[in-house]
C-alpha cells in the first residue's frame, strides 16, 4: 500500500560545522528508499536557511520490514562548488501517519540535525501532509497487520528495530 | 427616532478595562452599541424617554458605573447612537450590567452625567458578561429585562422589553507588529565565553511584577546579537502607548538566567527608536533597598525592522465559532498529605475556603468554560490507587471506566471531592499519561476538522519524576491544537518544570530526535503569584491567545 506525501522543507536554524555558525549557502535533500527529491539553493548563505520547497514523494506504508523512515539531508556548498553534509535527521512514519495524525491533516514538524559524529548541529523544519484518498487498493490485509500499534508508552516512534523478549522460567519455580 | 445627547461626541471617550489589573491605557477594543424594543411605557401622555447605564459587576457583587448613553425621546425602540468602549481581557470574567431608566421631562436638557438616578424611573435591567456577547456568530445579544424587585418579576418580566447590545472589534485592536532587535556589545556575564542573550518583552500592570508577553530565541555566544523578529498584537500590550519592559537575559541551562540589561519603552518609542536608527543604552538596577539606582550600561538595543500589519485576533477566530475545550489533570499523590488533616493540599475545609486545588479549577474554569460550548470538561487524576485498581496515572475523576468527561464546573468539583475519599494516595508524580490522553482527544477532532482548540490545566505539587516522558509527550503534542497550563501548588522547587515552559530557553527536544513545533505549555507556581495583585488565571492565560494563534497561523486557517 502506498501513499503519497506532500513535503515541504521549510527551512533550518543553528546549521553548523565544527561547532561553529556556517556562512555558506544550502539545501536540503528528502530521501525515501532510494527516491530522493533535492531543495533549492538558499542563496542567502546564512546558518538560518529558508527553502520553502515543497514536493510530492511516495512511501510504502505497509512494508514487512518493519518501521519506514523518511531522512532529511542538509548540505553546504563550498567555495570551489563542491557539496558538503553538515548532518541528517531521521523522520520516523509514525509521527505523521498514525495516531496523532489523520490523512490529509498538516504537520507540522521539526527535528534535530547531527553530524558523522553524532554531534547536534541545527534544527530543520519541515511539513508533511498525507494525501487522502491516494491509496491502492488493499492486496494483502495480512501485511498490513505490523503497521497497526495499539495503545503505546508515551516515547513516539523511537527510531530501532523492534526486539522480542523470552520469558525466562525461574528455576526455584519448578521445586514449588 | 428622536435622539437628545448634551454635547455630540460619542464612541472614543470611554476608554476603560473592566477588572482591577487592567494597565490604565487599556485599549478601546470593543465598541458597544445598544438598542431596545418593546420598553414598558414609563410616562402617561407621551412613550417613553430611555438611557442606559451600564456597569461592571465585580465578583463580590459589587457595581462600578462605566457608562450612561445618551438619552432617546418618545419611544419604546430606542436605538441609541453612542457607543461604549471597553477593553476586552481574555483572562477576566468581566461580568456587565445594564439598567435602562425613563428620563423625567424636566431633566432632558441636563446633561446625561449630571443625572441622579434615583429620581428617574426605572424600566428594566439585564446582565451578561462581555464573553457571551463577542463570541456570538454576530456579536450580538439580545436580553430580557427584567425589574429590581424579584416577587413581582415573574409576572411583569415579559413586559419589560429586550435589550440588545452588539459589540464591534475596532481596528486599532487588529494590528499586529513585527520588530527585528539587535545588541551591540552586550556585557559577558559568563567568565570565560559571551553571554547567550534572549530578550523577555512584558506588559507592566498596576499591580504586581510585569506580565511577559513574549520572547525571543536564545542566541548562543553572542555579544551582538540579532534575534529573529517578535509578534506583538497591540490587543496583547494594551495600548501603543502601553509601557513594556524589555530585558535582556542571560539563558543560563539551570533556570536561573541573569539579567544583563533592561530598557522600559512603549510600543510607539520603539517605532520612534526604528524611524531614527539610534540605539538605546541598557540599564541595570543596582543597589539594594534605599540605594537603588539604575546603571547605565556601554550596551545598546536597536530596532532593525518595526512593521505593522492587520491581522486576525484571537477575538476573530472565537467569534466565528472557535471553541476552547476544557480538560482538567489533578495530582493525587502522597505528598499532598492526608487530605483529612488541615495541613494538607487536599484539605476540604468545612468553612468552605478552597483549596488550592478547587481555587486553581474555579479560576480557569470560570473563564474558559464561556467558550466550551457543550460545558462537558474531560478530568482525570494521576499518581493514586483507584478501588481495586494498582496505581494510575490517568484515571477518570467522575470514577467512570469508560467516558471521563463530567459536566460544568460544579461537575468537576463533585468529581473531585468523590475522588478525594475514594482513592488511595500514592506516586510518582508523572505527566506522560495525561498528556497523551488530552493529546488523543485533541487528535481525534482533527479528523473531524472540527474548529476546536483544547486547553488541559495540571494542577499538581511536586515536582514530575518522569521528565524525559513528559518532554516526549509534549513534543509529540506540539502539533495538536492543544495548550497545557501547568500550576505549580505547595513549596517544592520548581525549577525543573520551567525548563518544560518553552519562555525559559530552547525548544524541548524528545528522545527520538524530534524538536517542539511550537511552545504549547505555560508554567506558574501559586505561590510566586501575590494574593490580590496580578491573579494565577492571567499569568496562565496570558500566552493562550498567541499560542492559539501561533497555531491558526501556521497551518493559514483562518476564522
Amino acid at each position: 500500500m502506498t501513499k503519497t506525501l506532500e513535503i515541504d522543507i521549510r527551512s533550518a536554524e543553528g546549521l553548523k560545522v565544527n561547532r561553529r555558525l556556517i556562512k555558506r549557502k544550502t539545501f536540503a535533500v528528502v530521501k525515501i528508499g532510494d527516491k530522493s527529491r533535492i531543495s533549492n539553493l538558499d542563496e542567502s548563505g546564512e546558518s538560518n536557511p529558508t527553502w520553502n520547497h515543497k514536493s510530492e514523494i511516495t512511501i510504502d506504508s505497509c512494508s514487512n520490514s518493519g518501521k519506514q523512515f523518511i531522512f532529511i539531508e542538509v548540505f553546504y556548498r563550498t567555495g570551489s562548488g563542491r557539496n558538503k553534509k553538515i548532518g541528517e535527521a531521521k523522520i520516523p512514519a509514525t509521527d505523521f501517519m498514525g495516531r496523532y495524525s489523520p490523512e490529509g491533516h498538516l504537520n507540522i514538524l521539526s527535528y534535530r540535525l547531527r553530524d558523522e559524529y553524532g554531534d547536534k548541529c541545527g534544527i530543520v523544519n519541515v511539513s508533511i501532509m498525507v494525501k487522502p484518498g491516494s491509496t491502492e487498493a488493499i492486496k494483502d490485509y495480512g501485511a498490513c497487520s505490523s503497521q497497526v500499534r495499539t495503545e503505546s508508552p508515551s516515547i513516539d516512534g523511537y527510531g530501532g528495530r523492534i526486539v522480542t523478549g523470552v520469558p525466562v522460567y525461574c528455576v526455584i519455580q519448578r521445586q514449588s | 427616532m428622536g435622539s437628545c445627547w448634551s454635547d455630540g461626541s460619542h464612541g472614543g471617550g470611554g476608554m476603560v478595562g473592566v477588572g482591577g489589573t487592567s494597565s490604565s491605557a487599556a485599549t478601546a477594543n470593543d465598541a458597544l452599541s445598544f438598542s431596545a424594543s418593546s420598553l414598558r411605557d414609563g410616562d402617561v401622555i407621551s412613550k417613553s424617554d430611555a438611557m442606559v447605564v451600564v456597569y461592571s459587576k465585580g465578583r463580590d457583587g459589587t457595581l462600578a458605573e462605566l457608562f450612561r448613553s445618551e438619552v432617546v425621546l418618545n419611544s419604546l425602540n430606542p436605538k441609541w447612537i453612542r457607543k461604549f468602549t471597553i477593553g476586552y481581557q481574555f483572562e477576566i470574567v468581566q461580568t456587565l450590567l445594564f439598567r435602562v431608566y425613563d428620563i423625567d421631562t424636566q431633566f432632558q436638557n441636563s446633561k446625561e452625567e449630571m443625572l441622579r438616578l434615583d429620581e428617574q424611573q426605572f424600566l428594566g435591567e439585564a446582565t451578561c458578561t462581555l464573553s457571551e456577547i463577542i463570541t456570538k456568530s454576530n456579536r450580538t445579544i439580545a436580553l430580557e429585562l427584567k425589574r429590581k424587585e424579584g416577587a413581582a418579576a415573574q409576572t411583569q418580566s415579559h413586559n419589560n422589553g429586550k435589550l440588545v447590545v452588539h459589540a464591534e472589534e475596532s481596528l486599532a485592536s487588529k494590528t499586529t507588529t513585527e520588530i527585528v532587535f539587535r545588541c551591540l556589545n552586550l556585557e559577558s556575564k559568563d567568565h570565560f565565553s559571551k553571554s547567550d542573550p534572549f530578550l523577555v518583552i512584558s506588559k507592566i500592570v498596576e499591580h504586581g511584577n510585569p506580565i511577559p508577553v513574549s520572547k525571543t530565541e536564545v542566541l548562543k555566544n553572542d555579544a551582538n546579537p540579532l534575534w529573529k523578529p517578535v509578534f506583538l498584537s497591540v490587543q496583547q500590550v494594551g495600548s501603543k502607548e502601553s509601557p513594556l519592559v524589555i530585558e535582556c537575559l542571560d539563558f543560563n541551562g539551570n533556570g536561573n538566567h541573569n539579567l544583563i540589561g533592561k530598557v522600559q519603552k512603549s510600543l510607539s518609542d520603539l517605532e520612534k527608536l526604528h524611524l531614527s536608527g539610534q540605539g538605546i543604552n541598557l540599564f541595570l538596577p543596582t543597589g539594594v533597598g534605599h540605594k537603588h539606582e539604575d546603571r547605565v550600561l556601554k550596551s545598546q538595543l536597536f530596532v532593525d525592522k518595526f512593521t505593522e500589519t492587520v491581522q486576525h485576533t484571537f477575538l476573530e477566530y472565537l467569534a466565528s465559532g472557535f471553541e476552547l475545550n476544557f480538560m482538567v489533570a489533578i495530582d493525587f499523590t502522597a505528598s499532598n498529605g492526608n487530605p483529612r488533616l488541615p495541613d494538607s493540599l487536599h484539605y476540604i475545609d468545612p468553612t468552605g475556603r478552597l483549596n488550592a486545588y478547587q481555587r486553581a479549577i474555579v479560576e480557569v474554569g470560570e473563564v474558559l468554560q464561556f467558550y466550551d460550548y457543550d460545558k462537558r470538561f474531560p478530568a482525570w487524576g494521576f499518581g493514586a490507587r483507584p478501588i481495586d485498581i494498582p496505581v494510575s496515572h490517568c484515571f477518570n475523576l467522575n470514577g467512570s471506566s469508560t467516558y471521563c468527561e463530567v459536566d460544568g464546573i460544579q461537575g468537576i468539583m463533585n468529581a473531585y471531592n468523590g475522588a478525594l475519599f475514594n482513592v488511595s494516595f500514592a506516586g510518582p508524580t508523572l505527566f506522560g499519561p495525561v498528556i497523551n490522553a488530552a493529546a488523543t482527544i485533541a487528535s481525534e477532532s482533527l479528523a473531524q476538522n472540527a474548529r476546536k482548540y483544547y486547553v488541559l490545566l495540571i494542577i499538581t505539587d511536586g515536582v514530575i519524576t518522569d521528565l524525559q516522558e513528559t518532554k516526549d509527550a509534549l513534543v509529540s503534542a506540539s502539533d495538536l491544537p492543544l495548550s497545557i497550563l501547568i500550576v505549580g501548588v505547595g513549596g517544592a522547587d520548581y525549577k525543573e518544570m520551567e525548563v518544560l515552559d518553552g519562555d525559559k530557553g530552547e525548544r524541548l527536544e524528545s528522545s527520538s530526535g524530534r524538536v517542539a513545533s511550537r511552545d504549547i505549555v505555560q508554567f506558574v507556581a501559586l505561590r510566586d503569584i501575590q494574593y490580590g495583585e496580578v491573579s494565577v488565571v492571567e499569568a496562565l492565560l496570558a500566552e493562550l491567545p498567541s499560542q492559539f494563534l501561533t497555531y491558526m497561523k501556521n497551518r493559514n486557517i483562518t476564522p
